[in-house]
């Protein structure tokens, strides 16, 4: 691996009692897409949320350990969380449209973030747009409300939307399990596209899936992460028995 | 992955090995028949052509199914992929059975030559090469492998002093050409069954662990 872009070391994590993630350490590869696999509950989501420290919205979580970004500790006290969300973006599981127009979706994080020049503006919206694979199906109605789009279209304006404020990682949470086959393959294709810009991590239930668009595969299980490999190493010759078994269907 | 693949894919590895030693006994019987003169054997091993053929298309469109509905992983796939080669190297070595059978058609009638030289001995090597190939295939033990290598050079070394040997004859007595040739083209098609059990071998090596090799 070349240097990376996110790298944890001896990470921990409780929520309350209960031990989430149990000494995970791994680095990711910029402008590649990495993939977490694994049970329900194995803390991948958890993992995830820890990259843009979603977990803070939650009561009671305890973190320990290392997490940097370019490596600084994004854990620190000092960290500006603002700005590490603005870095580090994430698209959820259900397409997630503000209940407004098309437009003030993408323009609503740019705005946030001091842009307020009606040209530049444009100009973001049309190319984040086109960036998440949009733009043609949409150019003419900016202006309309964004709730009425189709699944697949509100979750690639999510991708826009998250694209817009120019992150160098974006964070997916199963961000296909919500949409029919043809939506589904169609952000799986702007996923490859993304990775020529950006660092994707994805979590997904769907291990075809995860063959199909990752680069490198992390095997999570009861908080632990077993095996984190090249995609075709975890899906051809997986080093430990508890991946065979999961990723062959044998448990899980 | 569902029960039901699983017990597809245990199915299909019981259909390959039966199709291999369908094949095996097809090239077993075919060295009786030579060695014994057998023209009825040899018989019963060129009718078995079109079963072994069968077999294969049945088993190949079983694998290409089992992969379309189920997009297999790791040893699964490994199974698949490995099942795919072994089709392909039996149906080979049952061909080569068929050859052989064919020969012994056609020298019918004339007594062997210098004792058969040193084909019963190299017939015995490949056979158990074979045997051990399959049997690492049936059983998953690689063990049965294990110095495969140093096996094959035996056989190579004994289809060249074959060749020598037959070269020799045929120079002393032209009447010896015929046979001698066929005897040739025998030690041939057992190298070339020696080389399919590597294969074989190296594929079975890679369904167990991943990993490639090759037997030189």
């Amino acid at each position: 691996m070349s240097e990376s872009i996110i790298s944890t070391k001896n990470l921990n994590l409780w929520y309350h009692e209960k031990h989430a993630l149990q000494d995970i350490t791994m680095e990711i590869e910029p402008k590649k897409t990495t993939a977490l696999i694994g049970p329900s509950g194995c803390g991948k989501s958890t993992l995830l949320r820890c990259f843009n420290r979603m977990n803070d919205l939650i009561n009671q979580v305890k973190i320990e350990g290392e997490l940097c970004l370019d490596g600084c500790n994004i854990l620190s006290d000092d960290t500006d969380v603002v700005a590490l969300r603005k870095r580090v973006g994430m698209v959820f599981q259900r397409p997630n449209p503000f209940p407004k127009s098309i437009y003030e979706n993408i323009a609503y994080g740019p705005r946030v973030h001091g842009i307020n020049d009606r040209k530049e503006l444009d100009a973001i919206v049309e190319k984040s747009l086109k960036h998440a694979a949009l733009w043609e199906e949409v150019c003419d109605r900016l202006h309309e409300s964004a709730l009425g789009l189709s699944g697949g279209q509100q979750q690639r304006l999510c991708i826009a939307r998250t694209l817009a404020v120019e992150p160098e990682v974006i964070l997916m949470d199963e961000p296909c399990s919500a949409l029919d086959p043809i939506a589904t393959a169609k952000i799986e294709n702007l996923i490859e596209m993304l990775k020529e810009d950006y660092t994707v991590i994805i979590v997904t239930h769907n291990m075809q899936q995860a063959a199909r668009v990752s680069d490198y595969t992390g095997f999570m299980y009861l908080g632990k992460l077993i095996e984190y490999d090249s995609t075709t190493t975890i899906f051809e010759h997986p080093k430990q028995d508890l991946t065979e078994n999961y990723i062959t269907g044998r448990f899980g | 992955m569902t029960d039901k693949f699983h017990s597809e894919l245990k199915e299909l590895k019981k259909g390959v090995s039966d199709m291999a030693w369908f094949a095996f006994s097809m090239l077993t019987d075919s060295q009786k028949a030579f060695i014994n003169q057998d023209e009825a054997l040899a018989a019963t091993v060129i009718a078995r052509k079109d079963q072994i053929r069968e077999q294969m298309v049945t088993l190949e469109e079983t694998c290409y199914q089992l992969i379309a509905l189920n997009q297999p992983v790791a040893k699964d796939m490994r199974v698949i992929a490995c099942s795919l080669k072994v089709i392909a190297a039996s149906e080979r070595i049952g061909r080569y059975g068929k050859s052989t059978a064919k020969i012994v058609k056609e020298i019918a009638g004339k007594p062997h030559i210098a004792n058969m030289m040193s084909l019963p001995l190299m017939s015995e090597y490949v056979l158990a090469m074979i045997d051990d190939a399959l049997t690492a295939y049936d059983t998953e033990n690689l063990r049965k492998i294990d110095g495969f290598s140093a096996r094959d050079d035996a056989i190579d070394a004994l289809r060249h002093s074959i060749f020598r040997e037959s070269i020799t004859y045929m120079m002393e007595n032209p009447k010896t050409i015929t046979q001698a040739t066929y005897y040739i083209i025998i030690a041939r098609y057992l190298e070339r069954c020696a080389d399919h059990a590597c294969k074989i071998a190296e594929n079975v090596q890679y369904m167990e662990t991943g990993e490639r090799i090759e037997i030189k």
